[in-house]
């Protein structure tokens, strides 16, 4: 019987994991609908920025603007250094979805130091923080307090500096690693290029606008804006993105036990069946040699 | 016209208005309905919004104003006030 109750006790014990996985299945949903919500509700500034720089930009403008400007490469003379962000969440339990984010990352910290770049790494995010301390690579920055509410002022905090060395020709590139929000079953990790900014793919009419002061004072303004757009979305997707693996991860979790607790379960009862049947036929044999 | 007037977290106000007040880099522009194409930097200050006979404020800092087609559109890097995304 000793064996029927070690099976009891880890029933129990499934039972209770399958509890928690499902409470946090649920708490992950709602909060995903909660970060998804704000992926479509900052769609709009993107949207508005994008075409407007798009109407701004002109060849003979963009080589005036260091933020758009392609730097030399490091043979002639140009930056050594890049940057790169990555941006994980603070909590697990989502899956293999941090592991993806920081396996695309060192795949583009490889490429870049196999191109002869010295990579700092800005980390946004306790896991992917964590694997690099691990592997006692520094960290440029190591931002744990973002969390699950982006602000546009997180997003500009993070950027001012490399916009600045970037500018004052100290960094040869900015790359930011994200989860991008395809779907909540769906958030590939994305790579994607914030400097040199690429000019949004230009529209075929633009309206002859007035302008004030002028086109290249407003692109000045809104190229750094834009930059930091393209961060904040990021750190935004990579929330929602967090949600929807967590989710699913719980909700496997979830379904895993049940299949646990099920053959536990019969096993469990088989042997208790086993055990009646035996003391029967003990009893029965008994009788019958006490008759005889 | 349309005017919309939009933060990086949210579309605050999307709606029809009669007429738009917003503090330029260099002043306040004001736009009327089938105002020409314009685009202008913002300053800092308070953006107001008539709308079917009332005035929606907002302080906004930063970004920019586009007009295109009778659309306006108010993007701003801080917006604060009134929420009523109509």
């Amino acid at each position: 019987m000793a064996k029927g109750r070690a099976l009891k006790g880890r029933i129990k014990t499934v039972q209770n994991t399958r509890k928690i996985t499902r409470t946090m299945e649920l708490v992950a949903t709602s909060k995903l609908k909660r970060a998804q919500d704000r992926v479509v509700a900052a769609r709009p500034y993107a949207q508005a920025l994008r075409e407007v720089i798009a109407d701004l930009t002109t060849p003979d403008l963009a080589q005036q603007f260091p933020l758009l400007r392609r730097p030399l490469p490091p043979s002639k003379g140009g930056p050594t250094k890049a940057a790169v962000i990555l941006v994980t969440s603070n909590r697990g339990l989502a899956g293999a979805f941090n592991a993806n984010l920081i396996k695309e990352a060192r795949r583009r910290i490889e490429e870049l130091e196999a191109a002869g770049f010295t990579v700092e790494l800005h980390a946004v995010g306790k896991k992917g923080a964590g694997f690099f301390k691990y592997l006692k690579r520094p960290l440029a920055a190591d931002r744990q307090d973002i969390g699950e509410k982006p602000t546009a002022d997180h997003a500009a905090s993070l950027v001012a500096g490399l916009i600045a060395a970037y500018e004052a020709g100290e960094l040869a590139s900015v790359d930011l690693v994200h989860a991008k929000f395809v779907s909540a079953l769906t958030t590939p990790p994305t790579t994607v290029r914030i400097l040199p900014v690429e000019p949004p793919a230009d529209r075929t009419r633009r309206p002859d606008y007035i302008l004030k002061p002028n086109a290249g004072a407003i692109l000045e303004k809104l190229l750094p804006l834009y930059v930091r757009n393209v961060v904040f979305r990021g750190m935004v997707e990579t929330v929602a993105g967090f949600y929807g693996a967590q989710r699913t991860a719980m909700k496997n979790a979830t379904d895993n036990a049940g299949e646990i607790i099920q053959y536990l379960t019969r096993t469990y009862n088989r042997q208790r069946q086993a055990a009646i049947t035996q003391e029967i036929s003990e009893i029965v044999g008994g009788a019958a040699a006490l008759q005889g | 016209m349309r005017v919309l007037v939009i933060s990086p977290e949210a579309a605050v106000f999307d709606g029809e208005a009669e007429s738009v007040v917003a503090p330029a880099y260099d002043g306040d522009v004001g736009i009327l309905p089938r105002h020409a194409p314009f685009m202008t930097i913002l300053g800092e200050g308070i953006l107001s919004v008539r709308h079917g006979g009332q005035t929606s404020r907002f302080r906004v800092q930063g970004g920019f104003l586009q007009v295109v087609s009778n659309t306006v559109r108010v993007v701003a890097e801080h917006v604060q006030g009134e929420t009523n995304a109509a």
